[in-house]
């Protein structure tokens, strides 16, 4: 009878307790994939995708999760073999999230254009009239969000297979809050357009921007070979070779666009907290980027480009 | 280091100094008036007070207190919200009975929180009386206080519609269109998923501070 050898990991808490008892045993050339399952095994409720496995005595900062495809014995000691598990609470995949917080919008800004009778049983006057505006933004904004459906679908190259689930609570809010105000402000019976110039200058610059925003989420799609994958790539082609996060720029124009044709403070409210959210998503990329391609060993050195928002930052 | 905790101590005195007369002068009202004389006796302390506690979410941001942003700034807006959101600008609901309710509710709390904060910062920590009424006098007064100010919202209500205040119409050049009514209404709904938010905050507090119900011990 051959018996595998095996390997007993303790499994310590972030506080330096153990958590269970004895360890948990798998195979001597097991993977981290083999850990999170034994650890499963131990506790159903801890799936693999809510687990973070670290080492110990990682010294400054936050150490990053090592892939699950790796070997646990090239990791830990062989004399006192120890991981740190860190509980991340249910989880939802990222793919569900952006599918449901993306929905809200395309259900809850047409109802204000298509049923006009939620502004008359709040006591505003009846709509006489549909501006020209209003149809484009209408379809602007329905375009948008299906396009960004499809993309989660069929482009997106997720590198983290799963987000905390408080997650889905916080950003529907945020997406349909904005939803529902700006589709309030834009399609209310006393809407008032912009002139002729501003809105065609308003389009063009939505247009221009969504497409190249869709370029660029193809260009992000073919640096990745496969999903789950925690690699990381120069990006390279288009406005990248200038901007080191030009999805989000182009996105930021869309909205500009959109805000330059329809003039509304809830757009531009919108666009003014994205452009925030998006400038701190894209600094942290910027500077994981420029840390990672240092120039050594063979990695290539990260070129000097703008970040989000050229020529300020 | 030491700057900060002298700050924190006079903040923490000099609002326990305003609360305590809020509270005595609303309680001698409501002893020798009744009820509809709370306001009245409180008014201008209860603005003052009230308002400065802006500064607590001014200190949680920086991190000069501990307080995670996400108590603080609910609990605060929500407060001043009803000091000058409601019972400031409609007149008319300041001898409504919720109002008794809710000044003595804030201001028992405050004068234990203030003063359960004050002698923490001056002699590193408090009695331990103080500490057991800073983390179970909540179990009350957060739902009176909770229930005194979603009423006060609501009676304000009418009033609110009758008189259009701080409403923007449309149409303008922003097409920004706001109304108070609605918007309160609204308010009066985030207390539905907050307070139990606030409130389990609360309890999680207490159980790092008095730590776990002990075990009871059984007989055989």
């Amino acid at each position: 009878m051959r018996t595998e050898r095996s390997l007993r990991i303790q499994v310590l808490g972030r506080n330096g307790k153990e958590i269970f008892k004895g360890g948990v045993e798998v195979p001597e050339e097991g993977t981290f994939s083999d850990l999170k399952g034994a650890i499963q095994r131990r506790n159903k409720k801890y799936y693999p995708d809510r687990q973070r496995i670290t080492l110990p005595h990682q010294g400054q900062g936050r150490s990053a999760p090592i892939d699950s495809s790796k070997k646990l014995k090239d990791y830990v000691t062989t004399d006192r073999p120890q991981v740190i598990f860190k509980d991340l609470g249910p989880q939802v995949s990222y793919r569900s999230l952006f599918l449901f917080e993306y929905f809200g919008p395309l259900i809850i800004y047409p109802i204000f254009y298509f049923y006009p009778q939620v502004y008359t049983h709040f006591g505003l006057p009846k709509r006489t009239f549909v501006y020209p505006a209003q149809t484009y933004a209408l379809y602007a904004w329905c375009f948008h969000y299906a396009k960004r459906e499809l993309e989660t679908l069929f482009v997106h190259r997720f590198s983290h297979a799963t987000s905390p689930l408080a997650n889905v609570y916080r950003n529907c809010i945020y997406y349909w809050a904005f939803a529902g105000f700006i589709g309030y402000s834009l399609n209310h019976p006393n809407y008032n357009p912009v002139g002729e110039t501003q809105l065609y200058v308003g389009i063009v610059i939505s247009i221009v921007s969504q497409l190249s925003n869709f370029y660029c989420h193809i260009i992000l799609r073919n640096l990745r070979k496969s999903e789950g994958k925690h690699s990381h790539h120069i990006p390279h082609g288009f406005l990248f070779n200038s901007v080191t996060c030009a999805n989000y720029t182009t996105e930021i124009m869309q909205w500009l666009g959109f805000n330059v044709a329809t003039q509304t403070l809830a757009g531009y409210l919108f666009i003014a907290s994205g452009t925030y959210i998006m400038t701190v998503w894209a600094v942290q990329k910027h500077s994981r980027l420029v840390k990672m391609f240092d120039g050594q060993d063979g990695r290539g050195k990260y070129p000097q480009r703008y970040v989000i928002l050229p020529p300020f930052v | 280091m030491g700057l900060a905790r002298a700050y924190l101590a006079v903040y923490n005195w000099v609002l326990f100094a305003g609360w305590s007369q809020i509270l005595y002068s609303a309680v001698f009202a409501l002893y020798t008036r009744g009820p509809p004389a709370v306001y009245e006796a409180v008014e201008k302390p209860l603005q003052i007070w009230q308002t400065a506690a802006l500064l607590e979410i001014f200190n949680s941001i920086v991190g000069i207190t501990s307080s995670p942003v996400t108590a603080t700034l609910p609990q605060i807006s929500s407060r001043v919200f009803i000091t000058w959101g409601v019972l400031f600008s409609f007149p008319q609901v300041r001898d409504h009975w919720l109002v008794t309710s809710l000044i003595l509710s804030w201001a028992v709390t405050e004068v234990i929180r203030y003063s359960f904060f004050g002698l923490k910062e001056v002699f590193g920590s408090p009695p331990r009386f103080l500490l057991w009424l800073r983390y179970t006098t909540f179990y009350v007064l957060y739902p009176t206080g909770i229930c005194s100010e979603a009423g006060l919202i609501f009676v304000a209500l009418p009033f609110m519609k009758e008189t259009g205040l701080y409403s923007l119409r449309m149409p303008n050049k922003m097409n920004f269109g706001f109304d108070y009514y609605y918007a309160s209404i609204l308010a009066i709904l985030a207390y539905i998923p907050g307070s139990p938010g606030m409130y389990s905050h609360m309890i999680r507090q207490r159980k790092k501070a008095l730590g776990a119900k002990p075990k009871s011990v059984k007989e055989t």
